[in-house]
Parts: structure tokens; C-alpha cells; sequence
């Protein structure tokens, strides 16, 4: 690089900058890849306590449903009958992802269960229904 | 900055070299917006065993063989084989069911209406009743 040799050359002591400049761009490459990764719902549900809660790998795409039974994902609320669609385009791009279900504990089963058929019916069988693991 | 100091010197020297300082500052800045914006997310949850009985009829036969119904209904009430018991004697009822039958699976037919709050807390009993094959069937009768 341009400084360096110009440093050595001339016997200037500054700091050599491009590992720092590498460094910095190696991270910022990082980060820009992780947050394209983690598909948020936008939204804050009270998830229910559970004791056998487990950490879920690669559960990546998380369906918020509020107690008023709206469905949120991708930081937007969604019908119902869009989840399968936005499932299958989320399954195309990045097949190892699976699906948590983040209901609030006070909305009813009945949406959580077709969101589930939707879910599974746009290809992704993995689906588990977060829950807050009580040691945490 | 050193560096612009030096592209100075450069300039003065009749060197002609490409600043990388507003390169460096716009990186920089760049990281620090993804940096904040990045969320860790450790999603924990309860994984369901499939395939989901999507077709409750199918499952709701009672005497289908070597399965457990846990019933959650629309007011929140649990019971087994239609006799309505307490949340803290799901886990004691899985435990007896389990060591009857290590294989069996249990099925939670959940009312519509029940709220999602206690049919994870049921999961989470009949999961540490030992059984971890847990599935769920929506049921929309109104028992």
C-alpha cells in the first residue's frame, strides 16, 4: 500500500494503517451479514415461562402473534394467508432456517395452531413456540 | 489525523496518492451503524414433534391406543379423560402414563380459544413428566 512504502521509504514513523483498515472492513462485513440473517417480527409479545425451554439453532425466522390474534413478521403484520408465501420465499433463500412462534401466552391457540399449518405447509416442518426458559 | 498529514505532505511533495481518510471515516461509520443495529437473537422454545395432527378428528378418538389426550379448554380449565384436574397433577399423570407405556406419545387438544399461555405451560408439565414427544391438536368444539 501507498503509505506503507512511503513511510519506509522516507523513514517516517507513523502507524501503518492498513491492518487496522482490513480489520475494520473484515467487521463491518460481519455485521452487515448478520443482521440480513435474523428475520425479526417487529413487535414485543409476552412469551410463556417454561422449564424445558431450549435454545433453538438456527431458529431464525420468528411469527410474533399479539394477544389480539395479529400476526407479525419480517417487522410487519401480515395476514394469515400470506405466511405460507413469505415462508416459502424465506425456506428458498436460506433452507436451514426454521420457524419460532413467539404467541403471547394470552392469545388464543386456535392462531398459533394455523399459523403452524401455514408454516409447514410453506415447506419448513422445524417449528417450535418460544417460550422464556425459566433459568434465565 | 496521521494519515491525512502525510497525504499532505504528499501533495506538497507533488505525490500524487488517494486520501484514504474520508474512505476510512465513512467505513468507520458504516460499522458503527451496523454494530448498533445488530441484535443477537438466542430464540429458546419449545420444539413440537411432528407431523402436527393437523386433522383433529383423526386424533381425538379416545380409544386410539397407547396415546395420552391432555384436553386444554377455552376457559383455561385441563383435563384428563374428561375429568378436569389441577396443572400442577399434569406432570404426575404423564409420569404414571409414561411408565405404562415409555413409547407413547402425548397429544394436547387445545380449544381455539384457550389461551397459548397454558397450553405451553401443559407442554412444558408433560415434558418434564418425561415425555418429550409433545404434539398439538387444535379442536374447536366447544367441550
Amino acid at each position: 500500500m501507498r503509505g506503507r512504502n512511503h513511510n519506509e521509504d522516507d523513514g517516517h514513523h507513523g502507524i501503518d494503517l492498513a491492518p487496522m483498515l482490513d480489520f475494520v472492513l473484515n467487521l463491518l462485513i460481519f455485521f452487515i451479514i448478520i443482521t440480513s440473517f435474523i428475520k425479526q417480527p417487529g413487535v414485543k409479545v409476552t412469551k410463556p415461562d417454561a422449564v424445558t425451554a431450549e435454545h433453538k439453532d438456527n431458529g431464525n425466522i420468528i411469527i410474533a402473534i399479539r394477544p389480539n390474534g395479529d400476526i407479525w413478521m419480517d417487522r410487519r403484520k401480515v395476514p394469515l394467508a400470506d405466511v405460507r408465501a413469505i415462508v416459502e420465499r424465506m425456506h428458498a433463500e436460506r433452507p436451514e432456517d426454521t420457524v419460532v412462534i413467539a404467541a403471547d401466552k394470552d392469545s388464543q391457540t386456535g392462531v398459533m395452531t394455523k399459523v403452524m399449518d401455514e408454516v409447514r405447509g410453506g415447506g419448513i416442518m422445524s417449528v417450535s413456540i418460544g417460550a422464556l426458559g425459566l433459568e434465565q | 489525523m496521521r494519515l491525512r498529514r502525510h497525504t499532505r505532505e504528499e501533495e506538497e511533495d507533488g505525490d500524487t496518492g488517494i486520501d484514504l481518510a474520508p474512505m476510512l471515516d465513512f467505513v468507520l461509520n458504516l460499522l458503527i451503524f451496523f454494530i448498533i443495529t445488530a441484535v443477537f437473537v438466542k430464540e429458546t422454545g419449545i420444539t413440537l414433534s411432528r407431523p402436527a395432527p393437523s386433522n383433529q378428528e383423526q386424533q381425538k378418538k379416545p380409544d386410539e391406543k397407547g396415546t395420552l389426550f391432555v384436553a386444554v379448554h377455552g376457559d383455561g380449565t385441563i383435563s384428563i379423560d374428561k375429568r378436569i384436574i389441577d396443572p400442577g397433577a399434569v406432570r404426575a399423570n404423564v409420569e404414571r402414563f409414561h411408565a405404562e407405556k415409555p413409547e407413547g406419545p402425548v397429544v394436547v387438544v387445545a380449544n381455539v380459544k384457550s389461551p397459548t399461555g397454558v397450553v405451553v405451560k401443559v407442554m412444558d408439565q408433560v415434558r418434564l413428566g418425561g415425555v418429550y414427544n409433545v404434539s398439538i391438536a387444535p379442536s374447536s368444539s366447544g367441550e
